[in-house]
């Protein structure tokens, strides 16, 4: 018992100094981050970065380098993290322009190739030759090879100096897009009858001259009392040049291609009947081309 | 040794023991993170980001926007900071130029004369 006794103080006291320490590290002095990653940023600063590499892109023209900067996020599809931001950011209401960047380079990545032999233009390999850790307890630092690497790796490190050891590469030139000027006009326009789409299902494909799908276009669509715009590219699963939109039966829709497009008025969702005379409400397809 | 003293001395084994265990071994994760905190190659890139878009819109107090997400600090200096990186680390000479310009731009919005 006495050696119980003996032993037990000890003891405690290592529990107690154990608790003091894990109380210092974790909730009084944690560790300080200052090398954070771009993959660890929040969700809405996620969303800053993705519509600033857009904006970036639709700058320079420059996809890889976007395709880079964008994989540093480390979301495992960017087409659809873009997509997705693109429509949340159409239904918040914000600018029309934010949209269609985002639509754009979603676009763009879907439909490039992916370069994964080019070396990355401007994160390129990054090693740490003179580095210099100061009195602050770091992670250990992951060697990044590559942004990608480094996004995947959660590179957090203390106050060390990077340095690319590796220059950035020039940039390629802009992706082609529709030709500027030409307007699009109406080439065809169907009457869907498909039990299995939405009701009043309204399909707008826009192509260019050479028959290549156009993301990013704005359609403006207006009924007596409201009016809504959206854009191509956002459901690139189903075509880059696709957009689409639900009619309200019995309302009369107009419709145009921002900016300064052919109107297309007069437009309704049709009554379809099925083999069986059930009637159901159909919907419309529009295609419109650059001449 | 007297007791107390192997008391003290245990106690320091634990807080160093702890202190180990959080800072090396097991430290705070922090996932949501503001782009203050992003390395200075990343960071460097951010600002890149908004000189090529500068470049197209030309339009500095959106820059300078966009610039203040990286910190407290005026965005003269944290364009400067990017471009003195950008030269140490051998960009090509077009990004160093777009940085140059931002910089001059984000120096007349600190001094109110925004182009």
């Amino acid at each position: 018992m006495r050696n119980f006794r003996q032993a037990a103080g000890p003891l405690l006291a290592f529990l107690l100094g154990l608790g003091a320490g894990l109380l210092i590290a974790w909730v009084i002095a944690p560790v300080e981050y200052v090398d954070a990653a771009p993959s660890l940023l929040r969700a809405d600063y996620k969303d800053q970065y993705r519509l600033l590499t857009a904006s970036a892109y639709a700058a320079s023209g420059n996809l890889e380098r976007a395709r880079s900067r964008l994989s540093l996020l480390g979301d495992p599809d960017p087409v659809q993290a873009l997509t997705a931001q693109a429509q949340r950011a159409l239904a918040a209401g914000q600018p029309w322009e934010s949209v269609r960047l985002l639509a754009a380079l979603a676009s763009a990545l879907q439909n490039a190739p992916s370069a994964a032999s080019l070396p990355s233009p401007t994160l390129a390999p990054v090693l740490f030759p003179q580095g210099e850790t100061t009195a602050v307890p770091a992670a250990p630092r992951p060697a990044s090879p590559s942004p990608a690497a480094a996004s995947s790796q959660a590179p957090l490190a203390a106050t060390h100096t990077p340095v690319p050891l590796i220059p950035p590469t020039p940039r390629p030139t802009r992706t082609p897009t529709a030709t500027p000027g030409a307007l699009f006009a109406l080439t065809r326009q169907d009457v869907i009858c498909s039990p299995a789409l939405p009701d009043g299902l309204l399909q707008v494909t826009v192509l260019d001259a050479a028959r290549k799908p156009v993301p990013g276009v704005e359609i403006v669509i207006t009924w007596n009392g409201g009016e809504e715009h959206f854009f191509t590219g956002l459901k690139p699963d189903v075509g880059n040049g696709y957009a689409d939109f639900i009619m309200t039966p019995d309302v009369i829709y107009t419709l145009r291609l921002a900016p300064g497009g052919t109107l297309v008025s007069d437009l309704a969702a049709p009554v379809c009947q099925t083999e069986g005379q059930e009637t159901y409400v159909g919907g419309l397809r529009l295609e419109f081309q650059q001449p | 040794m007297p007791r107390w003293a192997l008391f003290l001395l245990m106690f320091a084994v634990g807080v160093t023991a702890g202190l180990v265990y959080g800072w090396i071994i097991a430290p705070v994760e922090y996932t949501e993170t503001a782009p203050a905190s992003l390395r200075a190659d990343y960071r460097t890139d951010y600002v890149l980001m908004v000189a090529e878009t500068f470049h197209a819109e030309q339009d500095a107090e959106l820059a300078a926007r966009r610039l203040s997400v990286l910190g407290s600090e005026p965005p003269e200096a944290i364009a400067l900071q990017a471009l003195d990186f950008a030269r140490q680390s051998g960009y090509a000479p077009e990004d160093l130029s777009l940085l140059a310009a931002l910089s001059q731009a984000m120096r007349l919005v600190t001094q109110g004369g925004a182009p």
